[in-house]
Protein backbone atom coordinates (compact mmCIF):
# COMPACT_ATOMS: atom_id res chain seq x y z
CA UNK A 1 0.00 0.00 0.00
CA UNK A 2 2.84 2.28 0.93
CA UNK A 3 4.41 1.97 -2.48
CA UNK A 4 1.13 2.66 -4.23
CA UNK A 5 0.67 5.76 -2.17
CA UNK A 6 4.18 6.92 -3.04
CA UNK A 7 3.55 6.36 -6.73
CA UNK A 8 0.31 8.30 -6.54
CA UNK A 9 2.11 11.11 -4.78
CA UNK A 10 4.82 11.14 -7.45
CA UNK A 11 2.18 11.26 -10.15
CA UNK A 12 0.39 14.19 -8.61
CA UNK A 13 3.76 15.96 -8.11
CA UNK A 14 4.63 15.56 -11.77
CA UNK A 15 1.22 16.89 -12.69
CA UNK A 16 2.12 20.05 -10.90
CA UNK A 17 4.71 21.04 -13.46
CA UNK A 18 3.60 23.37 -16.24
CA UNK A 19 5.26 24.22 -19.48
CA UNK A 20 4.63 27.79 -20.54
CA UNK A 21 5.72 29.17 -23.87
CA UNK A 22 6.39 32.91 -24.23
CA UNK A 23 6.31 34.08 -27.83
CA UNK A 24 5.96 37.33 -29.74
CA UNK A 25 7.93 39.60 -32.09
CA UNK A 26 11.34 40.98 -31.12
CA UNK A 27 11.19 43.93 -28.72
CA UNK A 28 7.71 42.91 -27.46
CA UNK A 29 9.02 42.50 -23.91
CA UNK A 30 9.11 38.71 -23.47
CA UNK A 31 12.37 38.60 -21.53
CA UNK A 32 11.27 41.47 -19.28
CA UNK A 33 8.05 39.56 -18.49
CA UNK A 34 10.09 36.40 -17.82
CA UNK A 35 12.37 38.28 -15.44
CA UNK A 36 9.41 39.94 -13.72
CA UNK A 37 7.78 36.52 -13.22
CA UNK A 38 11.02 35.31 -11.64
CA UNK A 39 11.32 38.55 -9.57
CA UNK A 40 14.67 39.38 -11.17
CA UNK A 41 16.31 42.69 -12.03
CA UNK A 42 15.17 44.02 -15.44
CA UNK A 43 17.80 46.74 -15.95
CA UNK A 44 20.39 44.71 -17.83
CA UNK A 45 18.28 42.99 -20.46
CA UNK A 46 19.80 42.16 -23.86
CA UNK A 47 18.11 40.89 -27.04
CA UNK A 48 17.51 37.14 -26.86
CA UNK A 49 19.64 35.13 -29.21
CA UNK A 50 18.15 31.64 -28.92
CA UNK A 51 16.05 31.29 -25.79
CA UNK A 52 15.92 31.74 -22.02
CA UNK A 53 14.24 29.40 -19.58
CA UNK A 54 13.29 29.95 -15.96
CA UNK A 55 11.37 27.96 -13.39
CA UNK A 56 8.95 29.90 -11.23
CA UNK A 57 6.88 28.62 -8.29
CA UNK A 58 3.27 29.72 -8.20
CA UNK A 59 0.42 28.37 -6.06
CA UNK A 60 2.10 24.99 -5.66
CA UNK A 61 2.85 24.69 -9.37
CA UNK A 62 6.30 24.69 -10.90
CA UNK A 63 6.12 26.80 -14.03
CA UNK A 64 8.82 26.18 -16.60
CA UNK A 65 8.71 29.31 -18.69
CA UNK A 66 10.37 29.23 -22.11
CA UNK A 67 11.16 32.63 -23.58
CA UNK A 68 12.11 32.23 -27.24
CA UNK A 69 13.75 35.01 -29.24
CA UNK A 70 11.36 36.90 -31.52
CA UNK A 71 13.53 38.06 -34.40
CA UNK A 72 12.52 36.89 -37.84
CA UNK A 73 15.41 34.49 -38.34
CA UNK A 74 14.59 32.68 -35.08
CA UNK A 75 10.82 32.35 -35.66
CA UNK A 76 11.17 29.16 -37.77
CA UNK A 77 12.54 27.47 -34.61
CA UNK A 78 9.49 28.36 -32.51
CA UNK A 79 7.72 25.16 -33.47
CA UNK A 80 10.53 23.05 -31.97
CA UNK A 81 9.23 24.17 -28.59
CA UNK A 82 5.49 23.53 -29.10
CA UNK A 83 5.33 19.97 -27.76
CA UNK A 84 3.57 19.51 -24.40
CA UNK A 85 2.90 23.21 -23.95
CA UNK A 86 0.29 23.85 -21.23
CA UNK A 87 -0.20 27.57 -21.84
CA UNK A 88 0.87 29.88 -24.63
CA UNK A 89 1.60 33.46 -23.66
CA UNK A 90 1.80 35.80 -26.63
CA UNK A 91 3.34 39.21 -26.03
CA UNK A 92 2.51 42.27 -28.14
CA UNK A 93 4.19 45.69 -28.06
CA UNK A 94 1.08 47.91 -27.89
CA UNK A 95 3.03 50.92 -29.20
CA UNK A 96 4.24 49.17 -32.34
CA UNK A 97 1.25 49.87 -34.59
CA UNK A 98 3.33 49.37 -37.72
CA UNK A 99 3.89 45.74 -36.86
CA UNK A 100 0.46 44.89 -35.46
CA UNK A 101 -0.36 43.14 -38.71
CA UNK A 102 2.93 41.22 -38.69
CA UNK A 103 2.37 40.04 -35.12
CA UNK A 104 -1.19 39.05 -36.07
CA UNK A 105 0.11 36.87 -38.90
CA UNK A 106 2.56 35.13 -36.57
CA UNK A 107 -0.17 34.50 -33.98
CA UNK A 108 -2.48 33.16 -36.67
CA UNK A 109 0.20 30.61 -37.59
CA UNK A 110 0.55 29.58 -33.96
CA UNK A 111 -3.15 29.05 -33.31
CA UNK A 112 -3.62 27.02 -36.47
CA UNK A 113 -0.74 24.68 -35.60
CA UNK A 114 -1.89 21.22 -34.59
CA UNK A 115 0.66 20.86 -31.80
CA UNK A 116 -0.86 23.88 -30.09
CA UNK A 117 -4.49 23.01 -30.65
CA UNK A 118 -6.62 23.61 -27.56
CA UNK A 119 -3.72 25.19 -25.63
CA UNK A 120 -5.04 28.16 -23.59
CA UNK A 121 -3.79 31.49 -24.91
CA UNK A 122 -2.95 34.57 -22.87
CA UNK A 123 -2.16 37.71 -24.86
CA UNK A 124 -0.21 40.40 -23.02
CA UNK A 125 -0.83 43.86 -24.49
CA UNK A 126 2.47 45.16 -23.14
CA UNK A 127 4.00 48.64 -22.70
CA UNK A 128 0.78 50.23 -21.44
CA UNK A 129 2.91 52.68 -19.43
CA UNK A 130 3.75 54.49 -22.68
CA UNK A 131 1.49 57.26 -23.94
CA UNK A 132 1.28 55.99 -27.50
CA UNK A 133 0.17 52.49 -26.40
CA UNK A 134 -3.01 51.21 -28.01
CA UNK A 135 -5.61 49.95 -25.54
CA UNK A 136 -5.91 46.20 -25.08
CA UNK A 137 -9.26 46.17 -26.88
CA UNK A 138 -7.64 47.59 -30.04
CA UNK A 139 -4.92 44.95 -29.85
CA UNK A 140 -7.59 42.24 -29.47
CA UNK A 141 -9.34 43.58 -32.59
CA UNK A 142 -6.07 43.86 -34.51
CA UNK A 143 -5.28 40.23 -33.73
CA UNK A 144 -8.90 39.17 -34.50
CA UNK A 145 -9.04 37.28 -31.21
CA UNK A 146 -12.84 37.03 -31.45
CA UNK A 147 -12.49 34.64 -34.39
CA UNK A 148 -10.65 32.06 -32.25
CA UNK A 149 -12.76 28.97 -31.74
CA UNK A 150 -12.27 25.99 -29.46
CA UNK A 151 -9.73 27.75 -27.34
CA UNK A 152 -9.78 29.50 -23.98
CA UNK A 153 -8.08 32.85 -24.33
CA UNK A 154 -7.64 36.09 -22.47
CA UNK A 155 -6.16 39.49 -23.31
CA UNK A 156 -4.41 41.29 -20.50
CA UNK A 157 -3.16 44.88 -20.59
CA UNK A 158 0.20 45.15 -18.84
CA UNK A 159 3.39 47.05 -18.32
CA UNK A 160 6.25 44.64 -17.73
CA UNK A 161 8.49 47.59 -16.90
CA UNK A 162 6.23 48.74 -14.07
CA UNK A 163 5.17 45.21 -13.20
CA UNK A 164 1.50 46.08 -13.72
CA UNK A 165 -0.90 43.45 -15.06
CA UNK A 166 1.64 40.62 -14.98
CA UNK A 167 0.23 39.13 -11.80
CA UNK A 168 -3.34 39.34 -13.16
CA UNK A 169 -2.22 37.46 -16.25
CA UNK A 170 -0.51 34.83 -14.15
CA UNK A 171 -3.64 34.40 -12.05
CA UNK A 172 -5.69 33.77 -15.17
CA UNK A 173 -3.11 31.15 -16.22
CA UNK A 174 -3.32 29.40 -12.84
CA UNK A 175 -7.11 29.48 -12.81
CA UNK A 176 -7.34 28.10 -16.35
CA UNK A 177 -4.88 25.26 -15.86
CA UNK A 178 -6.29 24.16 -12.50
CA UNK A 179 -9.71 23.89 -14.13
CA UNK A 180 -8.17 21.86 -16.95
CA UNK A 181 -6.09 19.59 -14.71
CA UNK A 182 -9.15 18.64 -12.67
CA UNK B 1 30.80 22.24 19.01
CA UNK B 2 29.30 19.74 21.42
CA UNK B 3 32.57 18.28 22.79
CA UNK B 4 33.66 21.68 23.93
CA UNK B 5 30.30 22.21 25.59
CA UNK B 6 30.76 19.12 27.80
CA UNK B 7 34.39 19.80 28.58
CA UNK B 8 33.59 23.22 30.05
CA UNK B 9 32.17 21.46 33.13
CA UNK B 10 29.15 22.08 35.27
CA UNK B 11 30.20 25.33 36.86
CA UNK B 12 30.26 27.32 33.65
CA UNK B 13 26.92 28.37 32.29
CA UNK B 14 25.91 26.57 29.12
CA UNK B 15 26.09 28.77 26.12
CA UNK B 16 24.16 28.23 22.90
CA UNK B 17 26.29 26.28 20.45
CA UNK B 18 26.23 29.14 17.96
CA UNK B 19 27.59 31.70 20.43
CA UNK B 20 30.37 29.34 21.42
CA UNK B 21 31.27 28.71 17.82
CA UNK B 22 31.44 32.43 17.11
CA UNK B 23 33.58 32.99 20.22
CA UNK B 24 35.93 30.25 19.05
CA UNK B 25 36.08 31.93 15.66
CA UNK B 26 36.83 35.34 17.17
CA UNK B 27 39.49 33.75 19.32
CA UNK B 28 41.03 32.09 16.29
CA UNK B 29 40.98 35.31 14.26
CA UNK B 30 42.55 37.16 17.17
CA UNK B 31 45.35 34.59 17.37
CA UNK B 32 45.92 34.80 13.61
CA UNK B 33 46.11 38.60 13.78
CA UNK B 34 48.54 38.43 16.69
CA UNK B 35 50.65 35.90 14.83
CA UNK B 36 50.59 38.05 11.69
CA UNK B 37 51.70 41.13 13.62
CA UNK B 38 54.44 39.13 15.26
CA UNK B 39 55.73 37.76 11.95
CA UNK B 40 55.59 41.25 10.43
CA UNK B 41 57.57 42.62 13.38
CA UNK B 42 60.23 39.90 13.09
CA UNK B 43 60.49 40.43 9.32
CA UNK B 44 60.84 44.15 9.77
CA UNK B 45 63.64 43.59 12.32
CA UNK B 46 65.48 41.16 10.07
CA UNK B 47 65.05 42.81 6.66
CA UNK B 48 64.74 46.43 7.76
CA UNK B 49 61.78 46.89 5.38
CA UNK B 50 58.04 47.11 6.00
CA UNK B 51 55.41 44.86 4.45
CA UNK B 52 54.60 47.32 1.66
CA UNK B 53 58.24 47.51 0.64
CA UNK B 54 58.59 43.75 0.67
CA UNK B 55 55.54 43.44 -1.58
CA UNK B 56 56.86 45.96 -4.12
CA UNK B 57 60.19 44.16 -4.17
CA UNK B 58 58.80 40.67 -4.45
CA UNK B 59 55.79 40.95 -6.74
CA UNK B 60 55.18 42.41 -10.17
CA UNK B 61 52.19 44.08 -11.90
CA UNK B 62 48.72 42.78 -11.01
CA UNK B 63 49.67 40.59 -8.07
CA UNK B 64 51.62 43.48 -6.53
CA UNK B 65 48.55 45.76 -6.71
CA UNK B 66 46.27 43.13 -5.17
CA UNK B 67 48.72 42.52 -2.28
CA UNK B 68 49.29 46.24 -1.70
CA UNK B 69 45.54 46.79 -1.56
CA UNK B 70 45.11 43.98 0.98
CA UNK B 71 47.94 45.32 3.08
CA UNK B 72 46.59 48.89 3.06
CA UNK B 73 43.09 47.64 3.96
CA UNK B 74 44.50 45.85 7.01
CA UNK B 75 46.62 48.78 8.15
CA UNK B 76 46.35 49.81 11.78
CA UNK B 77 46.24 53.49 10.68
CA UNK B 78 42.74 54.62 9.79
CA UNK B 79 44.23 57.31 7.48
CA UNK B 80 45.81 54.56 5.39
CA UNK B 81 42.68 52.39 5.32
CA UNK B 82 40.77 55.47 4.17
CA UNK B 83 43.08 55.82 1.15
CA UNK B 84 41.58 52.63 -0.26
CA UNK B 85 37.98 53.56 0.46
CA UNK B 86 38.10 57.09 -0.94
CA UNK B 87 40.49 58.24 -3.65
CA UNK B 88 43.04 60.69 -2.19
CA UNK B 89 43.01 64.07 -3.93
CA UNK B 90 46.78 64.10 -4.16
CA UNK B 91 48.27 60.63 -4.56
CA UNK B 92 51.88 61.83 -4.10
CA UNK B 93 50.96 63.44 -0.80
CA UNK B 94 49.14 60.28 0.26
CA UNK B 95 52.25 58.19 -0.41
CA UNK B 96 54.38 60.63 1.61
CA UNK B 97 51.86 60.24 4.42
CA UNK B 98 52.20 56.45 4.29
CA UNK B 99 55.99 56.81 4.41
CA UNK B 100 55.92 59.04 7.46
CA UNK B 101 53.17 57.12 9.32
CA UNK B 102 54.93 53.83 8.83
CA UNK B 103 58.35 55.36 9.31
CA UNK B 104 59.67 53.83 6.11
CA UNK B 105 63.28 54.33 5.18
CA UNK B 106 64.58 53.48 1.74
CA UNK B 107 67.34 54.50 -0.62
CA UNK B 108 66.76 57.00 -3.37
CA UNK B 109 66.90 54.38 -6.12
CA UNK B 110 64.06 52.40 -4.65
CA UNK B 111 61.07 51.93 -6.90
CA UNK B 112 58.83 52.03 -3.87
CA UNK B 113 57.24 55.43 -4.58
CA UNK B 114 56.61 54.83 -8.27
CA UNK B 115 55.25 51.39 -7.52
CA UNK B 116 52.87 52.65 -4.84
CA UNK B 117 51.68 55.37 -7.18
CA UNK B 118 50.82 52.91 -9.94
CA UNK B 119 49.04 50.66 -7.45
CA UNK B 120 46.88 53.44 -6.03
CA UNK B 121 46.06 54.72 -9.51
CA UNK B 122 45.10 51.24 -10.69
CA UNK B 123 42.89 50.62 -7.66
CA UNK B 124 40.99 53.90 -7.94
CA UNK B 125 41.14 54.00 -11.74
CA UNK B 126 39.13 50.79 -11.83
CA UNK B 127 36.32 52.27 -9.76
CA UNK B 128 36.15 55.48 -11.76
CA UNK B 129 36.18 53.54 -15.04
CA UNK B 130 33.22 51.55 -13.79
CA UNK B 131 31.34 54.84 -13.17
CA UNK B 132 32.05 55.93 -16.76
CA UNK B 133 30.94 52.55 -18.13
CA UNK B 134 27.75 52.73 -16.09
CA UNK B 135 26.99 56.23 -17.44
CA UNK B 136 27.32 54.94 -21.01
CA UNK B 137 25.16 51.92 -20.24
CA UNK B 138 22.26 53.91 -18.82
CA UNK B 139 22.32 56.30 -21.81
CA UNK B 140 19.58 54.81 -23.97
CA UNK B 141 19.79 54.92 -27.75
CA UNK B 142 17.80 57.86 -29.04
CA UNK B 143 17.19 58.27 -32.77
CA UNK B 144 16.70 62.03 -32.29
CA UNK B 145 20.28 62.30 -31.00
CA UNK B 146 22.60 63.17 -33.91
CA UNK B 147 25.64 61.64 -32.21
CA UNK B 148 23.89 58.33 -31.67
CA UNK B 149 22.70 58.22 -35.27
CA UNK B 150 26.15 59.10 -36.61
CA UNK B 151 27.70 56.34 -34.51
CA UNK B 152 25.20 53.80 -35.81
CA UNK B 153 25.84 54.74 -39.45
CA UNK B 154 29.56 54.61 -38.77
CA UNK B 155 29.16 51.02 -37.60
CA UNK B 156 27.44 50.15 -40.86
CA UNK B 157 30.13 51.80 -42.99
CA UNK B 158 32.95 50.14 -41.08
CA UNK B 159 31.46 46.69 -41.44
CA UNK B 160 29.94 47.02 -44.90
CA UNK B 161 32.16 49.55 -46.76
CA UNK B 162 31.27 48.13 -50.16
CA UNK B 163 27.57 47.97 -49.51
CA UNK B 164 25.73 51.26 -49.03
CA UNK B 165 22.80 51.44 -46.64
CA UNK B 166 19.85 52.39 -48.82
CA UNK B 167 17.54 53.66 -46.10
CA UNK B 168 17.91 54.44 -42.42
CA UNK B 169 15.06 52.03 -41.59
CA UNK B 170 15.81 48.98 -43.63
CA UNK B 171 15.93 45.19 -43.70
CA UNK B 172 19.62 45.58 -44.51
CA UNK B 173 20.44 45.98 -40.80
CA UNK B 174 19.91 42.24 -40.54
CA UNK B 175 23.11 41.74 -42.56
CA UNK B 176 25.20 42.94 -39.63
CA UNK B 177 23.03 41.07 -37.17
CA UNK B 178 20.40 43.47 -35.85
CA UNK B 179 16.97 41.97 -35.29
CA UNK B 180 14.61 44.09 -37.33
CA UNK B 181 14.57 47.11 -39.59
CA UNK B 182 15.70 49.63 -36.97
CA UNK B 183 18.56 48.83 -34.58
CA UNK B 184 17.39 51.46 -32.07
CA UNK B 185 15.35 48.88 -30.12
CA UNK B 186 18.17 46.36 -29.91
CA UNK B 187 20.51 48.09 -27.47
CA UNK B 188 18.13 47.64 -24.53
CA UNK B 189 19.81 47.45 -21.14
CA UNK B 190 23.30 48.01 -22.56
CA UNK B 191 22.46 51.40 -24.11
CA UNK B 192 25.16 53.38 -25.89
CA UNK B 193 27.82 51.21 -24.27
CA UNK B 194 26.77 48.35 -26.57
CA UNK B 195 27.01 50.56 -29.66
CA UNK B 196 30.38 52.05 -28.65
CA UNK B 197 31.81 48.57 -28.10
CA UNK B 198 30.68 47.43 -31.55
CA UNK B 199 32.03 50.57 -33.25
CA UNK B 200 35.41 50.27 -31.49
CA UNK B 201 35.89 46.66 -32.53
CA UNK B 202 34.87 47.46 -36.12
CA UNK B 203 37.16 50.50 -36.25
CA UNK B 204 40.30 49.47 -34.39
CA UNK B 205 40.28 45.80 -35.36
CA UNK B 206 38.51 46.20 -38.68
CA UNK B 207 39.97 43.14 -40.34
CA UNK B 208 39.10 40.89 -37.37
CA UNK B 209 35.63 42.37 -37.06
CA UNK B 210 34.87 41.74 -40.71
CA UNK B 211 36.24 38.22 -40.46
CA UNK B 212 33.98 37.64 -37.45
CA UNK B 213 31.03 39.10 -39.34
CA UNK B 214 31.75 36.71 -42.18
CA UNK B 215 31.65 33.76 -39.74
CA UNK B 216 28.30 35.00 -38.47
CA UNK B 217 26.94 34.46 -42.00
CA UNK B 218 27.94 30.79 -42.00
CA UNK B 219 25.04 28.69 -43.38
CA UNK B 220 24.98 26.34 -40.38
CA UNK B 221 26.93 28.03 -37.59
CA UNK B 222 25.62 31.50 -38.38
CA UNK B 223 24.46 33.90 -35.65
CA UNK B 224 23.34 37.54 -35.38
CA UNK B 225 26.59 39.50 -35.16
CA UNK B 226 25.30 42.70 -33.52
CA UNK B 227 22.92 40.95 -31.12
CA UNK B 228 25.64 38.58 -29.96
CA UNK B 229 27.86 41.65 -29.59
CA UNK B 230 25.32 43.32 -27.30
CA UNK B 231 25.14 40.11 -25.25
CA UNK B 232 28.94 40.16 -24.97
CA UNK B 233 28.87 43.80 -23.86
CA UNK B 234 26.63 42.56 -21.09
CA UNK B 235 29.19 39.87 -20.24
CA UNK B 236 32.05 42.39 -20.12
CA UNK B 237 29.89 44.70 -18.00
CA UNK B 238 29.14 41.89 -15.52
CA UNK B 239 32.85 41.09 -15.25
CA UNK B 240 33.52 44.77 -14.64
CA UNK B 241 30.81 45.29 -12.02
CA UNK B 242 31.72 42.15 -10.08
CA UNK B 243 35.35 43.28 -9.93
CA UNK B 244 36.59 40.29 -11.92
CA UNK B 245 38.34 42.50 -14.50
CA UNK B 246 40.62 43.94 -11.82
CA UNK B 247 43.20 41.20 -12.38
CA UNK B 248 43.20 41.88 -16.11
CA UNK B 249 43.45 45.67 -15.80
CA UNK B 250 46.08 45.53 -13.05
CA UNK B 251 48.17 43.27 -15.27
CA UNK B 252 47.80 45.22 -18.49
CA UNK B 253 47.33 48.91 -17.66
CA UNK B 254 50.17 50.72 -15.91
CA UNK B 255 47.97 53.34 -14.28
CA UNK B 256 44.35 54.35 -14.74
CA UNK B 257 42.35 52.29 -17.26
CA UNK B 258 40.03 54.16 -19.64
CA UNK B 259 37.02 53.34 -21.84
CA UNK B 260 39.24 52.07 -24.65
CA UNK B 261 40.74 49.50 -22.33
CA UNK B 262 37.20 48.29 -21.70
CA UNK B 263 36.57 48.33 -25.47
CA UNK B 264 39.61 46.08 -25.82
CA UNK B 265 38.09 43.59 -23.38
CA UNK B 266 34.93 43.61 -25.49
CA UNK B 267 36.99 43.06 -28.66
CA UNK B 268 38.69 40.12 -26.98
CA UNK B 269 35.34 38.59 -26.00
CA UNK B 270 33.90 39.11 -29.48
CA UNK B 271 36.86 37.49 -31.20
CA UNK B 272 37.25 34.65 -28.70
CA UNK B 273 33.53 33.92 -28.52
CA UNK B 274 33.41 33.54 -32.29
CA UNK B 275 36.23 31.00 -32.13
CA UNK B 276 34.55 29.20 -29.23
CA UNK B 277 31.22 29.12 -31.06
CA UNK B 278 32.65 27.80 -34.34
CA UNK B 279 34.60 25.13 -32.45
CA UNK B 280 31.44 24.03 -30.61
CA UNK B 281 29.79 23.30 -33.96
CA UNK B 282 26.30 24.16 -32.67
CA UNK B 283 23.30 22.57 -34.29
CA UNK B 284 21.73 25.98 -34.76
CA UNK B 285 21.50 29.45 -33.23
CA UNK B 286 19.15 28.18 -30.50
CA UNK B 287 22.21 26.81 -28.73
CA UNK B 288 23.46 30.31 -28.06
CA UNK B 289 22.56 30.52 -24.34
CA UNK B 290 24.27 27.23 -23.53
CA UNK B 291 27.45 28.06 -25.44
CA UNK B 292 27.52 31.61 -24.10
CA UNK B 293 27.32 30.26 -20.53
CA UNK B 294 30.15 27.82 -21.18
CA UNK B 295 32.26 30.58 -22.67
CA UNK B 296 31.45 32.82 -19.72
CA UNK B 297 32.59 30.16 -17.25
CA UNK B 298 35.84 29.66 -19.14
CA UNK B 299 36.76 33.35 -19.09
CA UNK B 300 35.55 33.74 -15.51
CA UNK B 301 37.80 30.90 -14.35
CA UNK B 302 40.83 32.58 -15.91
CA UNK B 303 40.01 35.93 -14.29
CA UNK B 304 39.39 34.29 -10.91
CA UNK B 305 42.19 31.80 -10.63
CA UNK B 306 45.05 32.98 -12.84
CA UNK B 307 46.93 35.83 -11.13
CA UNK B 308 48.72 36.74 -14.38
CA UNK B 309 45.46 36.81 -16.41
CA UNK B 310 45.46 39.10 -19.45
CA UNK B 311 42.55 39.14 -21.89
CA UNK B 312 44.57 40.21 -24.90
CA UNK B 313 43.51 39.81 -28.49
CA UNK B 314 45.57 37.11 -30.13
CA UNK B 315 44.89 37.17 -33.85
CA UNK B 316 47.77 34.93 -34.85
CA UNK B 317 45.51 31.92 -35.39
Amino acid sequence: MGLLKLLRKLKSESNKELRILLLGLDNAGKTTILKKLASEDINHITPTQGFNIKSVQSQGFKLNVWDIGGQRRIRPYWRNYFENTDVLIYVVDSTDKKRLEETGVELEELVTDEKLSGVPLLVFANKQDLLQAAPASDIADGLSLHTLSGRTYQIQACSALKGEGIQDGLEWVMKTVSKKKK
Amino acid sequence: MPEHATSTGRKTRRMPVQTQASINLIDLLYKITLLRCFIKWILRLVTGTCELQRITQKYKSGVCTVKIEESLQRSKFSEIRQMIEVEPEDIDAAIQQIISLKNISFDANSRFISCMKVCLEQIHGYDSLFCTIEELRVETYNSCNGNHEALLLKLWNLLQPENALKERVSRQWGEIGFQGTDPKTDFRGMGILGLKNLVYFAEVHNELARKTLLHSHHPQYGYSYAIVGINLTSMAYEFMSSGLLRTHFFNTVHGRPNVNHFNEVFSYLMFEFDKFWMKSEPENVMEFSRIRDEFNQTVEAVLKYVPSAKLSLDNSS
